[in-house]
């Protein structure tokens, strides 16, 4: 099936279903990043799936375009993409966080095929990203390089370094996505360190600045696209989300960062919290 | 061929880099807004500026854009005085160039008391400890302007994410142009029976002078010089530990974990002797001259001097 074509109700049925495995997946090792990974699904699966080039089979495809995840403990969402793509097993997401795994629970460039920056301690992997983007450049490569950020993560001061640099440097084959789902470990953003105005503070930088619904198939397929066309500078795309997503026992809740599964009632209500059922891959 | 030991080591610094950058296109030189203190302003910026990359004073960013640049095959040399290429950036270090693999060249100027008139707040005592307490970093103290530039050749070559101190100054001439640098491999710089004298970068052709000297007291100094602190050249030190039963270390840095505590843990485990450890004795820095710190802090060539006399009639007691 070329997933570019593919019909709202197939993308609807791909992102319940990668809710469905990636909890499973997560509550296998008894704890994990729930909230920041269900926030993300929809623009996981549009740049895996609708608008970047990479090749399963060559992870290292020098002319593929790079993902940086910068908030690097959402790793499951993109792990349970990149294993239906074809990068590796998907009986590998039943190691996710166990030992020896090959799937920790933050991206890791060397153990994980298809995984292009190390990244977890935050802020670091925007600026990661600009050094992708400034190679690109420097050798006239086409590709792009996507970086997905959180919303806690830009209290760092390393992202608005980065941000400076990527503006200075016109580097407009960059296009960043900041998953705003306006909640941090400790409470609401807004609550614990305001970033409003945010697209203003993105524009000041010198970036041009979109705004998405993270959920919305066609409005992020259609951000990204526009995001890509800029030139001469950076691309911020601000996608509104929300944290927890497609689970009623998440969904919009600010202790949901990181869930413990400690027993199989808590991971029978978490199964139960999710819009369908699937059968397993694995 | 130039006379690079008459140069200012970071004019030789930057030299070596541009040439660098001719022999293979993927090395880049990054700077932190202190490229007109390293020379690579006007060197690099004006013969290589596609290569030359200018973050401004973002030494965190820096690092992670070596490293981005590291992960497409490019050799990144990320240079800012020490306090600010280690310390003040150490866990994108760690986590962006080290756990990563990723093959970023960190190169730290002024050194230690190198830094003088800049005073405590850029005084450094602690890289050389921090960068080899971390895992899958190599870690290098060149001591003059040839031993550099075969460093400098040494690091373009290697996959090895790499942390160098760079004295800025002008050094003595202690070894030859075109001498090359094994980081396994310690050097010995003066034969001798009575004492072992460990020295690197900036303090080993103090160090020199010092077994010289002590040459006409009759007492014969065995002086290794570690152009590489990490990896740590194991065999060597406890070969000459056996031979003179003493060893001195004197540092430009705090002797706490630096390159005296490493040759401590080694002779610990292989061959215990008694050591003595010169260098910052768990002091911040100041605004000062060499002399005026080599005394406050006792490890100038009268210190070490008095330490390889002192150990040597020790043994015999």
């Amino acid at each position: 099936m070329d997933k570019k074509e593919m019909t709202r109700e197939q993308l609807d049925s791909l992102a319940a279903e990668f809710r469905y495995v990636v909890t499973d997946a997560i509550c296998r090792s008894g704890v994990g990043h729930i909230g920041g990974v269900m926030s993300l699904v929809e623009i996981v699966i549009t740049l895996y799936y609708r608008i970047m080039k990479v090749k399963p089979d060559e992870p290292n495809w020098p002319e593929r375009d790079r993902l940086v995840l910068s908030k690097g403990h959402a790793g499951p969402v993109v792990y349970t993409t990149l294993a239906y793509k074809g990068f590796f097993p998907k009986e590998w997401l039943t190691t996710i966080n166990k030992n020896g795994t090959r799937l920790p629970s933050h991206m890791d460039q060397i153990l994980t095929p298809g995984v292009d920056i190390t990244a977890g301690s935050l802020g670091q992997g925007l600026s990661c990203a600009c050094g992708l983007a400034l190679a690109a450049k420097h050798d006239g490569k086409t590709h792009r390089v996507f970086c997905i950020i959180g919303d806690g993560e830009s209290d760092e001061g390393q992202i608005w370094e980065a941000a400076l640099f990527a503006a200075h440097n016109r580097l407009d084959n960059l296009i960043v996505i900041c998953d705003y789902n306006k909640m941090q470990i400790d409470g609401r953003t807004d609550e614990i360190i305001d970033l409003e105005p945010l697209a203003d503070k993105w524009r000041a930088f010198g970036w041009e600045t979109f705004e998405m619904n993270g959920h919305d198939w066609d409005g992020i397929y259609d951000t990204i696209q526009k995001a890509g066309a800029v030139t001469g500078r950076p691309a911020m795309i601000i996608a509104h989300t929300v944290k927890g997503k497609g689970n009623r026992e998440t969904e919009g809740l600010v202790d949901c960062h990181n869930v413990k599964i400690p027993d199989e009632t808590t991971y029978q209500r978490l199964m139960c919290g999710l819009e369908c059922k699937f059968d397993l891959p694995y | 061929m130039s006379n690079y030991h008459e140069m200012e080591m970071r004019v030789v610094y930057a030299q070596t880099l541009s040439e660098l950058i001719e022999r293979n296109a993927d090395v880049f030189c990054l700077e932190a807004d202190l490229g007109k203190a390293d020379a690579s302003i006007p060197v690099v910026s004006k013969s290589h500026p596609r290569n030359f990359i200018n973050c401004g004073v973002q030494e965190a960013n820096m690092i992670g854009v070596g490293a981005g640049l590291a992960r497409e095959g490019k050799i990144p040399f990320c240079a800012t005085f020490t306090a600010f290429a280690t310390r003040r950036c150490y866990d994108q270090i760690t986590i962006s160039v080290a756990y990563a693999n990723n093959n970023v060249k960190i190169v730290g100027t002024s050194p230690g008391i190198t830094q003088g008139p800049n005073g405590g707040t850029h005084m450094c005592f602690q890289d050389l400890a921090i960068m080899r307490a971390m895992p899958n970093m190599h870690v290098y103290s060149p001591a003059d302007a040839n031993e550099l530039r075969a460093v400098m050749f040494y690091m373009a070559e290697s996959k090895q994410p790499t942390y160098m101190q760079l004295v800025r100054l002008k050094m003595p001439k202690l070894f030859e142009d075109g001498c090359l640098f094994d980081p396994n491999q310690a050097i010995r710089l003066h034969d001798g029976r009575d004492v072992t004298l460990v020295a690197t970068g900036f303090m080993t052709s103090f160090a020199l002078d010092v077994a010289r000297r002590l040459e006409k007291e009759k007492i014969t100094v065995d002086l290794l010089h570690y152009p590489s602190v990490k990896p740590f050249d194991v065999k060597t030190l406890v070969d000459s530990a056996q031979k003179t039963g003493a060893v001195v270390v004197v540092e430009n840095q705090n002797i706490v974990g630096g390159v005296g505590s490493a040759v401590c843990e080694v002779l610990g485990e292989h061959h215990p002797v008694r050591v003595k450890r010169l260098g910052i004795p768990d002091r911040f820095g100041e605004v000062a001259d060499q002399d005026y710190l080599f005394n406050k802090h006792g490890f100038g060539p009268e210190h070490i001097a008095q330490a390889c006399r002192a150990l040597s009639r020790s043994k015999s007691k």
